[in-house]
């Protein structure tokens, strides 16, 4: 009887401590930094909702390990000194990783600090060369690099049979990064570099530019900036009755350049990418539209915000498949282990600099409709 | 040579929408010794206002491209005078005799408020104007095709601007605005209403701000939140080089930005052209502090 008793009380303890235990069930913070403000704003927002909405998901189905995930987010504003405060506070949040951000200098300036507190950070639309070449073990991007896309670039416009070539950035790090890249390969080419020169981001007014890049009369203009400024020079481009064609890098890649620009003026725009949200065609993919779509009604912008969920889903995988947390623990996980994961934006490879390995750039053509068409 | 001219061209549209903002600040100095911050963002609010009207009542398409534009500018006038006039009545009629620096950290204030309120109502993505409302055609003069929007445009601030100085200098109000800009305090004495003064100069100023706007919405199209940052730092600009205070400075100070912009762009880097811009800025109050215009400041003894 006793020893019955005995037995029942264990038992009741047991279930006890089970259900306390989930209770206490610690949780998994992961650090998202991303411009909520400021020009990029756009971008941020949807590298908001879909890491968000990939979280619930994991949450839904059990979590990471039976841990819930929490996702900590902090606002860059697009700008390398907001970003440095931010990384500084995410820092201090006890956060096993972070994902983040955008723009090339503004992650830039955040590198250091979080490699300093020994976090892990997954880039997402930061592709200037550098950030792999300092030596930071704890840091990845899920994006190119610019030199890939400097590569791709130079086969692209050789292989539309161009000669004479401008060239036209905006001296951010990464439109020159770009532009510089562009410039050398095609000149051991053997092309005319007819102009090189950069406009000034924001601005509403480009018909100063136009006008000297005119008389320079290249084949073709390549210009590596941003798509608020190639949506003005297309429009004002036309505007003038100047009908060279255009060829735009990346970051050209948002469906606010057709309507900034207009259908008729953005036709036959041709620029570089990554697949856009619509081309990806694996079933992660496909599952993960549906559910944006269904909980946002639209679909995602760009192509950047979506590298922000694989940024997401290589973390989350790292700390499911390693049971670890600490960023070194998980960088050790991701370039040797991780082979071929199977991401949102393709299959997903790691090099020892934590740069992205694989082909993922296409080409792009805007059709009359103002749909971006991928090219064969 | 041809190129040249086209370059002018380019130049005097842009300096055309930089002269009509600089006229807020070079206003609201004159008469407080204040700069607006929040002036650039007034401009901003026209664009906004200026698409939402366009769009929500379809005048384009009810009574044809000139009646429309006319009816939309004096309805986003009117509208961006009321929120000066608020802006002054919240924001700078308490701090009216606290030390000058506290009435330019509340404009700070009110331009970062405005801006965020932009973005949070608008949500922060461009918006665009639609396309093809105004007529595309060209003009050819002298051998240069210019957009007969572009020479619109210009004439357009042009007319304002002149309004505006006969205003100031003919009628009696605008003694009124003078004499409250030469001595608040014998303006008082003289029984000229010097807070009803302010709050006209926060409603004209605002309204031809706003105007500026709206002819760079529906004439470039794009709008966001942040263009007005831009677009005040060159007015601003442009109201110093003419001499801030004086009213045709400011018209004078904004075309010449625009050209030393263009031109700098054109021949010499276009990287380069608000450095160079900037340089003459410098260059000119080097010579002339007061700006090109500008009054010279009566020594007090």
């Amino acid at each position: 009887m006793k020893r019955k008793l005995f037995t029942l009380g264990f038992l009741t303890l047991a279930l006890v401590a089970l259900t306390l235990g989930s209770a206490w069930a610690k949780t998994v913070r992961i650090g998202l930094m991303c411009p909520l403000t400021g020009s990029w704003a756009s971008e941020g927002q949807d590298m908001k909702q879909i890491v968000e909405l990939l979280a619930a998901e994991t949450n839904k189905a059990g979590g990471v390990g039976g841990d819930q995930v929490e996702i900590v987010i902090e606002d860059d504003g697009g700008d390398p000194r907001q970003a440095a405060l931010a990384a500084t506070r995410l820092t201090t949040k006890e956060i096993s990783a972070v994902i983040g951000t955008y723009g090339s200098s503004v992650t830039e300036a955040s590198q250091n600090i979080y490699a300093e507190s020994g976090i892990l950070q997954v880039a997402t639309g930061s592709t200037a060369i550098r950030l792999s070449e300092k030596n930071l073990p704890l840091f990845f991007r899920t994006c190119p690099r610019d030199d890939e896309q400097g590569m791709v670039a130079a086969k692209t416009l050789s292989a539309l049979g161009f000669a004479k070539i401008a060239i036209l950035h905006d001296n951010t790090s990464y439109a020159k990064g770009l532009a510089d890249e562009a410039k050398s390969l095609l000149e051991k080419e053997g092309k005319t570099i007819a102009f090189f020169d950069a406009l000034t981001p924001g601005e509403r007014d480009y018909n100063a530019i136009l006008t000297k890049l005119k008389s320079a009369a290249p084949d073709v203009v390549f210009f590596t900036g941003y798509y608020p400024e190639a949506g003005m020079l297309l429009r004002q481009k036309m505007e003038m009755g100047w009908n060279v064609p255009m060829l735009g890098g990346d970051a050209t890649n948002n469906p606010d350049l057709v309507k900034i620009a207009g259908n008729k003026a953005a036709e036959g725009f041709m620029f570089l990418s990554p697949p856009v949200p619509a081309d990806l065609d694996t079933p992660e993919a496909k599952a993960f539209m549906d559910a944006y779509k269904a909980k946002y009604g639209t679909a995602p912008g760009s192509v950047w915000a979506v590298l922000a969920g694989d940024a997401y889903r290589v973390i989350v995988e790292a700390i499911a498949k390693s049971k670890e947390t600490s960023g070194e623990k998980l960088a050790a996980y991701l370039k040797t282990e991780l082979k071929d994961f199977s991401g949102l934006t393709g299959k997903i490879s790691f090099n020892d600099k934590g740069d992205r390995v694989g082909d993922l750039y296409r080409v792009y053509k805007v059709d009359a409709a103002g749909a971006f068409v991928l090219q064969p | 040579m041809e190129e040249f001219f086209q370059q002018l061209t380019n130049g005097l549209a842009v300096g055309g929408i930089y002269a009509l903002i600089a006229l807020g600040y070079t206003m609201v100095y004159g008469v407080m010794k204040l700069i607006n911050f929040a002036h650039g963002d007034l401009f901003t609010i026209g664009a906004y206002l200026g698409l939402t009207l366009l769009v929500s009542f379809g005048l384009f398409d009810k009574i044809g491209p000139l009646p429309a534009v006319i009816l939309l500018a004096v309805m986003v006038m009117i509208l961006v005078a009321i929120i000066g006039a608020v802006l002054e009545r919240v924001a700078y009629k308490p701090l009216r005799h606290s030390p000058r620096l506290s009435a330019v950290v509340s404009a700070l204030g009110a331009s970062i408020f405005f801006q965020n309120a932009i973005m949070a109502i608008y949500s922060p993505k461009f918006l665009v104007y639609p396309h093809d409302i105004l007529p595309k055609a060209a003009v050819n003069i002298l051998g240069l095709d210019i957009p007969i929007m572009r020479i619109i445009l210009f004439m357009t601030s042009l007319v304002l601007m002149l309004a505006l100085y006969f205003f100031i200098q003919k009628t009696k109000i605008g003694t009124a605005i003078r004499a409250a800009a030469i001595d608040q305090g014998a303006a008082k004495l003289m029984g000229i209403n010097v807070d009803r003064v302010i709050m006209l100069v926060f409603c004209i100023g605002p309204a031809l701000g706003g105007a500026a706007g709206l002819m760079v919405g529906l004439y470039y199209g794009q709008i966001n939140f942040s263009m007005g940052w831009m677009y005040g730092l060159k007015a601003f600009t442009a109201a110093i080089l003419g001499g801030i205070g004086n009213i045709p400075g400011a018209m004078v100070g904004g075309l010449l930005l625009g050209v030393i912009e263009a031109l700098g762009a054109a021949y010499i880097s276009i990287a380069w052209k608000d450095a160079i811009a900037f340089c003459v800025l410098i260059l000119i109050l080097i010579v002339r502090p007061t700006g090109l215009l500008g009054e010279r400041v009566a020594e007090k003894v």
